[in-house]
């Protein structure tokens, strides 16, 4: 039996196990954690202090027949095809993927590290939202800085959704009048690709909150408490909410060649494979792919790796899914692919209950039960369809 | 002079080629040329507004069938 060894029991490991024939292959996930979490969530631990449970044993989310092993990796050798724990020893495969996703990397900007310890942040983990959480509860009024430290992040909306959620939660308090709400960017404007933002714009406008674009933080003071930008503005603030830089794997890649200077692992931008490797793949935020870095992303590369592996033609078409929370009981979707630009798809509230479902619904789409769904879904709302019905009637 | 670098973003809707820039910014000297590829058509005014904003100097702007490439030397870090 031919041996597939996945790296990282996130959505895009656990995705690709599920879809593997086990009786056919010897499926493995290894991961550091016994845990998987659904990330989306921490949005509403941070600005609505849910307390939902949001994270489940790995074990359980694979399909019978594929093994889960505990193990931090800290070694691998693409060459020699072999794969070292901290833990448990060296690993052999005949395919190897590597899901590992983003690592928060808050010490690689001055004062990121102190901020981030006080007040936490809205997209790193359970404990940073509930940080947040506590602290935007204790919040009385005054300017708050909101935003990504740099320019790569997991889910382009929710920096957004984060200064979306934060304005409608003061509101609701009575604070609103007493805030400033300050969304910083180091992309042009407040949602990075023009189509969405045309269709954001105007609620960013009408709900006060300012925008500061090309805002790519250098440094930041906690004494002063001010955000000085590599563009040289600075922003004051009473209450920093800053979401760190995404760094790619920790782990040592031999040969180096196939990580950029952040991390990323370099693969082919339809079929995953990692450059210069057949036997090896890189699947979700992992990788240096020119998508967003997603869940939705994730799964879509993990099926196509699953049936590359299985001997089925396949490649991933780039496409994004991306649900966008625009506070007040709406949401939309970031639809494009690698050959269409985004539809500016505006917000309803059918397409909120339709993320809020998503929540519900998301341990089944890990197991695959969900697939029948999506692909109606993903027939129905192709970004050339959403594009001809959308963008001309602008 | 050291080699151009090229940063290839061609089929990047979202978040977009000026992601890619941004971030190739962060790790930069002064002195580097950078070329940026693309596909997605509102990158040529998204690296114009960049290149003013940060001081920066966009060299040169070719279009071909296949992409858009922007060639861009860093003078401010
Ligand atoms: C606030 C927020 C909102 C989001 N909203 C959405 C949304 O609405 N829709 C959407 O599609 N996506 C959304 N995302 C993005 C989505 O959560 C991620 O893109 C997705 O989880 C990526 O999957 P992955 O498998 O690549 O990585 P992850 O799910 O991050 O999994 C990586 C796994 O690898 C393991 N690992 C890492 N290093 C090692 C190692 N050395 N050894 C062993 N194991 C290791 C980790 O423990 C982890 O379990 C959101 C993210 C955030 C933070």
């Amino acid at each position: 039996m031919k041996k597939v060894l996945i790296i990282g029991g996130g959505g895009g490991g656990l995705i690709l196990a599920n879809h593997l024939d086990t009786n056919e292959y010897d499926v493995t996930v290894i991961d550091k954690s016994d845990l998987h979490f659904y990330q989306p969530w921490f949005l509403y631990i941070a600005f609505k202090g849910s307390k939902r449970k949001i994270s489940r044993p790995i074990g359980e989310l694979l399909k019978p027949g594929a093994n889960f092993v505990k193990d931090e990796i800290s070694t691998i050798n693409l060459d020699e095809r072999k794969v070292y724990g901290s833990r448990k020893g060296v690993y052999n495969y005949d395919y190897l993927v590597i899901a590992t996703g983003t690592n928060p990397d808050p010490d690689s900007i001055p004062g990121l590290r102190q901020t981030y310890d006080e007040y936490g942040d809205y997209h790193t983990s359970v404990w940073s939202s509930q940080k947040l959480w506590s602290n935007v509860s204790k919040f009385k009024g005054g300017t708050v800085a909101i935003g990504q430290a740099s320019p790569t992040c997991k889910c382009p909306p929710s920096l957004l959704e984060g200064a979306f959620l934060l304005e409608e939660h003061l509101r609701k308090v009575g604070l609103r009048e007493k805030t400033r709400i300050v969304f910083f960017t180091p992309f042009p404007r407040a949602y990075p690709a023009e189509p969405m933002n045309r269709v954001v714009e105007p609620m960013v406008k009408e709900r006060g909150i300012e925008v500061m674009p090309f805002f790519d933080v250098d440094t930041i003071d906690p004494q002063t408490k001010t955000i000085t930008s590599l563009e040289g503005d600075s922003l004051k603030y009473d209450l920093p909410i800053i979401v760190p830089p995404c760094k790619g794997t920790k782990i040592k890649i031999i040969p180096e060649t196939v990580q950029d200077e952040d991390r990323f692992i370099k693969a082919d931008k339809k079929l995953m494979k990692i450059t210069g490797y057949d036997d090896a793949f890189a699947v979700g935020d992992c990788n240096t792919l020119p998508t967003s870095k997603t869940g939705v992303t994730a799964h879509l590369e993990a099926m196509a790796v699953a049936d590359i592996i299985q001997g089925k033609y396949s490649e991933f078409n780039g496409r994004i899914n991306c649900p966008f929370d625009t506070a007040y009981g709406k949401a939309t979707f970031v639809i494009a692919d690698y050959n269409n630009p985004v539809a500016p798809y505006p917000p309803t509230r059918l397409k909120h209950m339709m993320k809020m479902t998503m929540a519900r619904i998301y341990w089944m789409t890990l197991m695959g039960t969900a697939d029948p769904i999506f692909d109606q879904f993903f027939k129905f709302t192709r970004p050339e369809k959403l594009n001809k019905k959308y963008a001309t009637a602008d | 002079m050291d080699a151009v670098k090229i940063i290839d973003s061609r089929g990047s809707a979202c978040p977009g080629p000026i992601t890619d820039l941004a971030k190739a910014y962060r790790n930069s000297k002064v002195g580097d040329i950078m070329e940026l590829w693309a596909t997605d058509k509102g990158v040529k005014a998204d690296a114009q507004a960049w290149a003013t904003k940060t001081g920066n100097e966009i060299l040169e702007v070719k279009e071909d069938p296949e992409k858009i490439s922007i060639k861009i030397k860093i003078n401010k870090r």
